[in-house]
């Protein structure tokens, strides 16, 4: 009886943990003019809405190119730093670690008002390198994070075989150590590109009338209006955001790509 | 040694303050030479090892290969081949890979590297396994490929790092008789690092016992067994009954409860006596001036098939009697009382 | 393999660059900051000055600002530990081949915008929302108001912090395992008392790191107040973003941001002690 009751508690908790994620997919197919429940009727109007919406479209597209930008730069820079960090004893190692992992233990709106104060300064106020700089500023910590636990994961000694079998420092790298953090750099671009991609607070401070993201767009539509619009981005931003971790899943393994 | 092929010369190795790792280590290994490092764990036998295949630097001293000095080239240009204690087999290539790697980074032509990678894989019994991954290989066959990827290179050294310590006792066995026969058809050059003192005894030419960072001797297994240099390489190689005892001027030696001479002279003063369990005998009828004697009564008889155990109390002292097992020879009851004698000339004695 | 100092110096490099010019220039700069005076306008006065921090003591609306955003953040903490406790307990005993999957439905919420998340409140919490039209439904007239208010700041903001912890949870229940529950009972333990005096006291470690993550992230967390409060719910992060965003007083913002910095130290060095004192 214990057993049944604590399973219902668990079914509970587990419905309001997924609701809001699961409900917005229903919502985005009403057929009313307004945020209610239950929809009269079913329409893909708001899909059409939405395609139709300037604004939305063109911060979408910003979104995705940014996001690839800052993947690949996050990637370019946090894989040297994991490697300078895994294999160079010296001795402000975990001091450096931690002012690289720092900015993640800050809250996001206290990083947002620091940037937007030097931005105004040096005139990066809604441009796309000072959004880049800005989504690095996050990014980077999980880059040196998830990479940093990819290379300690690797078998042990078998870069040394390498090497005793003639293979100079760069052979090493390129046969040995890159093609064995595939999973790694795999799960790295997933997430980097999914919190550049999600990036909102930061965002918010630092955009400007030019140069606008997704997520900026989706909180200003929301503060305005209510309508079942954002229902149909949210759909699609969730769909979208699924994909890309079934992709990571198939390709490379969950967990092996998270290093647990 | 004028034909020595690798010379340590002074060898040592420091972290930080503290004893060194390795000390001043001076070794000679002749040219297709097995050679094996034996020692208990964090005796510096795998940083030596380390610092010949260049994957530690030696803080001094100097590395001879053919009397080329070695010492400060990196791993990849010292042509020596190393078999890891956990084999450090590539996962992400199939055993082909793994064994062609070497070749590859010399840049042979394709056809040599294929036909020297079937004729490596056939040395180590592993025909057509070419196209398997390490992961769906067992323990021995994953120590095979990792031999086979060594030797398939030609190297002027062969490094072994505890090959075997992760394979089942049989297995175990069948491989040191397997590595010895390729190497010795071979003829190279090679150090075999190891704890287990039988596997070093059944393989090697010679052998260096290592201690705290210091060679305690170097021989052969039957020098090292029979002529221990020190208590400890008398205690690590073989089983030993150790009693500390005081010699006086004329040469006699109490220890325990038992007078008793050694088979070398010696100053007066403290010594540490060392017998080996199997050469003292139950003694029947008279025991000759060439004998050690003591009267004892059977504590424990441990009969294990081959070899029958007898822990033997002395008053107060307790030896260990072992000797094989015959048909029809009873064992002793315990509490019998017995005579055990033993050679003087068997009786170690090391100064303290 | 060991790397040569230099190469691993200039490997270094480019990350240490970016983390000075994006974080530590800024920070120090925000610190700073609070120590100037803006005017009406928003213009910053010349010179170095507390009278932006005498304005934060005196002003009876920042204490009662602070006040309130301590006080339902650990509204949300609490709540938020309950809600999650169940489900993490839940998953830790489960099979491992559901524990991976319970685990990645609990993560999933993370992959969706906090915009996204929030807007689904708004969803269910609106005046015609799904909620309501249940209450209705079972003869109430009407709803009582759940969105644009404290209300729904507290039910969103629980949610959207369930699975930050449960991963915390999760990861600090190690010590637990069945043959202990197991041995309890055995002993005569009832149900109730084996949880009293087993489970809870084991996953106390797991119950304050969760806690912490809850606690800094609700009392810094900007998005769901200002969309779920509708402007009429006063936070920290929402003042923080009304001052530089719409009042433009810098300095302002700045000392809130200080404010907000402290709490968070604060809320470590109590986890420090609670956690060496339970170990």
């Amino acid at each position: 009886m214990g057993r049944l009751l604590f399973h219902l508690l668990v079914a509970a908790m587990m419905v309001f943990l997924l609701a809001p994620v699961l409900l917005v997919i229903p919502m985005s197919f009403s057929a009313d003019r307004v945020l209610a429940w239950p929809p009269s009727g079913f329409s893909f109007k708001w899909y059409v809405a939405m395609m139709q919406e300037r604004g939305l479209a063109e911060a979408a597209r910003n979104s995705v190119i940014l996001a690839v930008i800052v993947t690949a730069a996050t990637l370019a820079i946090a894989l040297p730093a994991a490697l300078a960090l895994d294999r160079w004893q010296f001795a402000g190692r975990d001091a450096v670690l931690a002012l690289l992992t720092a900015p993640l233990l800050l809250p996001t709106i206290v990083l947002a008002l620091a940037l937007l104060i030097i931005f105004v300064g040096a005139g990066l106020l809604g441009t796309w390198p000072g959004l880049m700089l800005a989504h690095m500023l996050v990014t980077l910590p999980y880059g040196v994070r998830v990479l940093s636990t990819a290379l300690s994961t690797l078998p042990p000694s078998v870069e040394e075989a390498a090497a005793s079998l003639g293979a100079p420092p760069a052979a090493v790298f390129r046969r040995i150590t890159l093609p064995l953090m595939v999973p790694g750099l795999v799960a790295t671009c997933a997430i980097v590109f999914l919190v550049s991609f999600d990036e909102v607070v930061i965002s918010l401070f630092l955009v400007g009338p030019h140069l606008v993201t997704l997520p900026v767009a989706l909180f200003r539509y929301v503060e305005s209006r209510t309508d079942p619009m954002v229902a149909a981005v949210s759909t699609l931003l969730v769909v979208f955001s699924l994909a890309i971790v079934l992709v990571l899943d198939r390709a490379v393994g969950l967990r092996r790509a998270v290093g647990k | 040694m004028t034909d020595a092929h690798l010379v340590l010369d002074h060898l040592e190795k420091r972290f930080g303050a503290g004893p060194p790792a390795v000390a001043s280590l001076s070794l000679e290994v002749r040219r297709g030479e097995l050679l094996g490092l034996l020692g208990p764990s964090g005796c510096g036998k795998t940083t030596t090892l380390r610092m010949i295949g260049g994957l530690a630097d030696a803080t001094a001293g100097h590395i001879r290969v053919g009397g080329r000095d070695v010492t400060s080239l990196p791993p990849h240009l010292r042509d020596m081949g190393i078999v890891f204690q956990n084999y450090a087999l590539f996962p992400h290539m199939n055993v082909a890979g793994n064994v062609a790697f070497g070749l590859e980074m010399r840049k042979r032509p394709k056809a040599e590297i294929a036909q020297k990678v079937e004729r490596a894989l056939a040395m180590v019994h592993l025909e057509g396994f070419g196209h398997r991954k390490p992961r769906e290989l067992s323990g021995g066959q994953q120590q095979r490929v990792a031999l086979a990827r060594a030797l398939v290179i030609e190297p002027a050294i062969l490094l072994l790092d505890e090959p075997l310590s992760n394979l089942d006792a049989k297995l175990r066995e069948e491989m040191r008789g397997e590595i010895r026969d390729i190497q010795k058809r071979l003829g190279i050059t090679t150090i075999f690092v190891t704890h287990d003192q039988v596997e070093a005894l059944a393989m090697c030419d010679r052998i260096a016992v290592m201690r705290a960072g210091e060679l305690e001797q170097v021989g052969t297994p039957f020098e090292i067994y029979e002529n221990p240099a020190t208590p400890f390489v008398a205690d690590f190689v073989g089983r030993i009954n150790r009693l500390e005892g005081v010699r006086d001027a004329a040469g006699d030696i109490v220890a325990g409860s038992l007078r008793l001479r050694a088979a070398r002279a010696g100053a007066a003063g403290k010594v540490t006596v060392m017998i080996r369990p199997h050469r003292i005998h139950i003694a029947e009828g008279a025991i000759g001036p060439e004998w050690n004697d003591a009267a004892g009564t059977i504590r424990r008889a441990t009969y294990v098939g081959d070899v029958l155990s007898c822990a033997v109390e002395c008053d107060g002292t307790v030896l260990t009697v072992e000797r094989h097992t015959h048909p029809g020879q009873p064992i002793p009851r315990e509490g019998e009382a017995v005579r055990l004698a033993w050679r003087i000339s068997d009786t170690m004695a090391f100064e303290a | 393999m060991p790397i040569a100092s230099r190469i691993a110096l200039a490997l270094l490099l480019p990350a240490m660059l970016v983390n000075l010019a994006v974080f530590l220039l800024p920070m120090g700069n925000l610190a700073l900051l609070s120590f100037r005076e803006a005017n009406a306008g928003g213009a910053m006065l010349e010179g170095v000055t507390l009278a932006t921090w005498g304005k934060m003591f005196s002003d009876i609306f920042y204490a009662q600002l602070v006040l309130d955003s301590v006080v339902i953040a650990l509204s949300i903490t609490v709540l938020t530990l309950l809600c999650s406790y169940p489900i993490a307990l839940f998953i830790y005993r489960a099979p491992d081949r559901w524990k991976n999957i319970l685990i990645v439905a609990c993560i999933s919420p993370l992959l969706v915008s906090a915009v996204v998340r929030t807007y689904g409140w708004m969803v269910i919490l609106g005046d015609r929302g799904i909620i309501a039209a249940m209450l209705r439904g079972l003869g109430m007239e009407r709803a009582p108001r759940m969105v644009f208010n404290t209300t729904g700041v507290v039910v969103g903001l629980v949610e959207i912090l369930m699975p930050y912890m449960i991963l915390a949870l999760i990861a600090g229940f190690g010590r637990l395992n069945a043959s202990l529950e197991e041995a309890a009972s055995s002993l005569g333990a009832r149900p109730f008392a084996v949880f009293r005096r087993v489970v809870l006291p084991l996953t106390l470690p797991g119950i304050m790191l969760g806690c912490l993550l809850a606690f800094v992230l609700a009392v810094s967390s900007f998005i769901t107040p200002k969309l779920l409060g509708g402007g009429r719910v006063f936070l920290l992060a929402t003042e923080i973003y009304d001052q530089a965003i719409v009042t433009l007083n810098w300095p302002v913002a700045a000392a809130l941001s200080i404010v907000v910095l402290v709490i968070f130290g604060f809320a470590l060095m109590l986890y420090g002690r609670l956690a060496r004192a339970v170990a």
